[in-house]
């Protein structure tokens, strides 16, 4: 891994980018409605004055003009207003960015943190009681809708116990740390549950895999313990396709959980995507889904990254 | 003696303080009460208007010190009755927020704000009625309207009152006002945090104050959470995070009759369901045969049990909480025989898979309801179900959205169910006139035009009310539209608010908050 091919990589996304907007931007228009529509639904809403909208918003030009000025506002830095709030796009996003990724993040790490030795356990204790319960849980996993889990969750929890707050990022009144960090606990174990029954089952059939291959048994043979042969030879090898699943995951933070993100009435990216969606909020889901696009590909540049650390027979010049 | 023991016993009832928890079940776009795409729950406790409606929907004074009427003096006509001008006396003991007073400057000035078109408002809505406005004096506001316009007292003044001082010059699109708007209501606004909650607080230069002299509001604060996923709001209410919350879901609320301290208060609200035809669509729907096979088949009874028995079965259009409702209206009683009958008749045979046919067109149309709307998605079964049983096939077809509010203005349907809440004195012309701005259906008639602007041009009740009688015989003559049931929205609130009336229009729950009072 050197400079120069990050470099490379880095430059050759331009172009990606900029398709992959002009392919966002037709399709956004394609679709049926237009800003104003939401306005038109308020019987007491005037022609005139959706008239003036419409030129006031830009609507009224031809699309390649329109695209083209997005383009040049957008690279710049100019993101726009919304139409919804009339506030800064970017401001719109920074606000929404961080408790999506607070949520993303820290049910991300602790997925990984659960689902990685639990598949090792699953391939290592093959057909033992334990891979049977491990795999019957990860099924449980990722046939139990979230929308239920979150139900049942929040019954337990805040009705019947009332130990943890429903709904909501932060008590009224209370920003602390332990305040959040309850908010916190019932989204992103839910959130995390879901990755972790996925994972599990990736990581337990590329360790079960690697574990039956001949450089594994010639370890074995030498007289190394279990341990070792596991951790030092078979885990490396075993994590580089897990490694792709985890990783498009992980640009997934950023497009934001919208079931969770709704049923916690949590205030980040899924939501704000939703309502912009609704109202065809067209300067808002441009920004949006430039940004998840841009999350794909630098968490593309980052497996990538995370091949060559795993397996040193990987290299990129 | 009783009265005086009765007065004691409210009066230290009420008392001061406390926070009320309200669960909102959308996310708010801008606090700007003539710019949002939703009723301005949290707006109504923080912008007055000069009038409001009142929990019968009739309008009461607020800014104003008396409802203008032709007979008080406050509405005069031209002396060719085809122009009219209101003039308002405005209380002079108010002050906004900020401790400025309120001055008939700020009415000529909101009139001045909403009517530029730089500011792109979605309730422009009566503005353009107005030619000019002066202010004789400071509590005196004269409005000249270009012509009689009987709902003048629905749109502009009522909406709220932009506070001159704080506004003039800036950019409405953008200014700081759209977060925390300055009012002269009970309340002010402490913090917005987008996609959370928004805090209200007392408006310590609050005018209005209690019969005992108590200054109002009792409430030291309403909080409102934005919880968008309405399980999510029944848990919270469940859960004593909200104590009320305003438009609960009929198939929750029995499970909320069972959670103890919590009340549920049934509010007729100036709102119908119906099912309205595409005269864009299929030919056959432009045959009133057909229209009244479907008018027939419909089992009104069976959606109002179907939705727990909350809406009621409804003949017309206007609502039966109006004087105009017409009782003798052309009706169309649930009788499948006599659909089939109709149908029979006007040449519609049953194909070989049930579904009747003329000339080739079968009688199969898409149904449009908005995806997601419990409510309205039950009903639609039970339609489709309905008609199946007379030989006519409806096809679900749901959006959400702009892209089903594209659908319904641009008629994008066959037929299509759906609901309208309207203010206290309704404009029928925007949805049956021809190009009616709600006319998505394309429906047109000259005697119901005439009719309509009979109805709407005119300041004497008694035209008004013929008019809009005649009206409604003449629509349920024609059946562009089959009112299905008019609403009651379900409200849950702790019993531990006092003072709390609903209100049926679209001014919100929240349009008097200052009486409200918590019991300790």
């Amino acid at each position: 891994m050197n400079l120069n091919y990050l470099i490379k990589r880095t430059l050759g996304t331009i172009p990606l980018l900029l398709g992959v907007s002009l392919l966002l931007f037709g399709v956004l228009h394609l679709a049926p409605g237009t800003p104003m529509d939401v306005y038109a639904d308020n019987p007491s809403v005037s022609q005139e004055a959706l008239d003036q909208m419409k030129v006031a918003l830009g609507l009224d030009q031809p699309l390649p003009v329109q695209y083209t000025k997005w383009v040049t506002a957008f690279v710049s830095g100019e993101w726009g207003y919304s139409i919804r709030t009339a506030r800064p796009v970017t401001t719109e996003i920074a606000e929404r960015l961080w408790p999506t990724v607070l949520l993303g993040g820290s049910s991300f790490l602790l997925a990984l943190l659960v689902a990685v030795p639990l598949g090792i356990l699953s391939a290592v204790r093959r057909y033992s009681s334990v891979d049977y319960g491990i795999t019957f849980m990860s099924f449980l996993g990722i046939s139990m809708p979230v929308f239920w889990l979150a139900l049942m969750l929040q019954l337990l929890f805040s009705v019947h116990w009332r130990i943890l707050p429903s709904a909501g990022m932060q008590t009224i009144g209370d920003g602390s740390l332990p305040d959040l960090l309850r908010h916190l606990l019932m989204p992103a174990l839910i959130l995390a549950f879901a990755s972790v029954a996925g994972w599990s089952r990736y990581m337990r059939s590329s360790m079960v895999e690697v574990l039956s291959q001949d450089y594994v048994r010639t370890a074995k043979a030498k007289g190394l313990t279990e341990r070792k042969v596991v951790y030092r030879h078979a885990l490396r090898n075993a994590l580089i396709p897990v490694i792709t699943v985890v990783a498009l995951d992980f640009a997934g933070i950023l497009a934001g959980a919208v079931i969770t993100e709704t049923i916690f009435a949590w205030p980040g990216i899924g939501r704000l995507f939703i309502e912009s969606m609704n109202g065809r909020d067209y300067p808002v889901l441009m920004a949006l889904m430039m940004l998840g696009s841009f999350a794909l590909v630098v968490s593309n540049v980052l497996a990538d990254l995370a091949y060559a650390a795993a397996d040193p027979r990987i290299r990129y010049d | 003696m009783l009265s005086g023991v009765l007065l004691c016993g409210t009066a230290t009832a009420q008392q001061r303080g406390g926070t009320l928890t309200v669960g909102l079940s959308y996310d708010i776009d801008t606090l700007n009460v003539y710019s949002t795409g939703y009723l301005g729950d949290v707006q109504a406790t923080v912008v007055e208007g000069l009038l409001a409606p009142d929990k019968n929907a009739n309008y009461v004074p607020v800014l104003a010190t008396a409802v203008p009427t032709l007979k008080n003096g406050g509405i005069k006509l031209s002396a060719d009755g085809k122009k009219m001008t209101i003039t308002y006396k405005l209380r002079r003991d108010v002050k906004w927020s900020d401790g400025k007073p309120f001055t008939s400057a700020d009415v000529k000035f909101t009139w001045e704000a909403i009517k530029n078109p730089k500011f792109t408002a979605e309730s422009k809505d009566g503005s353009d009625d107005i030619e000019s406005i002066t202010t004789p004096d400071a509590y005196t506001a004269v409005v000249n309207y270009k012509r009689v316009a009987p709902d003048y007292a629905s749109t502009l003044f009522t909406f709220g009152i932009f506070p001159k001082h704080a506004l003039e010059g800036k950019d409405l699109n953008t200014d700081v006002y759209n977060e925390k708007p300055l009012g002269t209501g009970p309340f002010k606004v402490k913090e917005f945090r987008r996609g959370q909650y928004v805090i209200v607080e007392r408006n310590p230069y609050y005018w209005r104050k209690d019969s005992k002299g108590v200054q109002l509001p009792y409430l030291d604060q309403i909080v409102f959470k934005i919880i968008p996923d309405s399980n999510t709001l029944v848990t919270q209410l469940k859960s004593g995070e909200i104590q009320m919350t305003s438009s609960v879901p009929y198939a929750q609320v029995t499970q909320l009759d069972a959670v103890p301290g919590m009340n549920i208060v049934k509010n007729n609200v100036l709102s119908w369901q119906h099912l309205d035809f595409n005269f864009k669509g299929p030919a056959s729907l432009r045959d009133l045969n057909v229209r009244q096979a479907f008018a027939y088949a419909i089992n009104k009874s069976a959606i109002s049990k179907a939705l727990g028995g909350y809406p009621v079965p409804l003949d017309t259009v206007v609502v039966p909480v109006f004087a105009a409702s017409n009782k003798n209206v052309p009706k169309y009683p649930y009788d499948p025989a006599k659909a089939r009958a109709l149908l029979d008749a006007a040449g519609y045979k049953p194909g070989p898979d049930g579904i009747r046919a003329k000339n080739g067109e079968r009688l199969s149309y898409k149904i449009l309801v908005q995806a997601g709307r419990a409510n309205d998605e039950l009903a639609q079964q039970v339609i489709i179900g309905s008609l199946k049983a007379v030989g006519i096939e409806l096809v679900p077809d749901n959006k959400t959205g702009v892209a089903f509010r594209e659908a319904r203005y641009k008629g994008g349907y066959d037929v299509f169910y759906s609901g309208w809440i309207t203010s206290a004195d309704p404009v029928y012309s925007v949805f049956f006139k021809t190009g009616g701005v709600n006319n998505g259906q394309g429906f047109s008639n000259a005697r119901i035009d005439a009719l309509l602007d009979r109805a709407e041009n005119t300041l004497d009740p008694d035209i008004q009310k013929k008019a809009l009688m005649d009206f409604q015989v003449e629509l349920m003559r024609q059946l562009p539209t089959i009112p299905v049931t008019s609403n009651l929205s379900v409200i849950a609130v702790t019993d531990k608010l006092g003072n709390f009336v609903p209100n049926p229009t679209n001014m919100t729950n929240f349009v008097d908050t200052s009486r409200w009072y918590l019991k300790k």
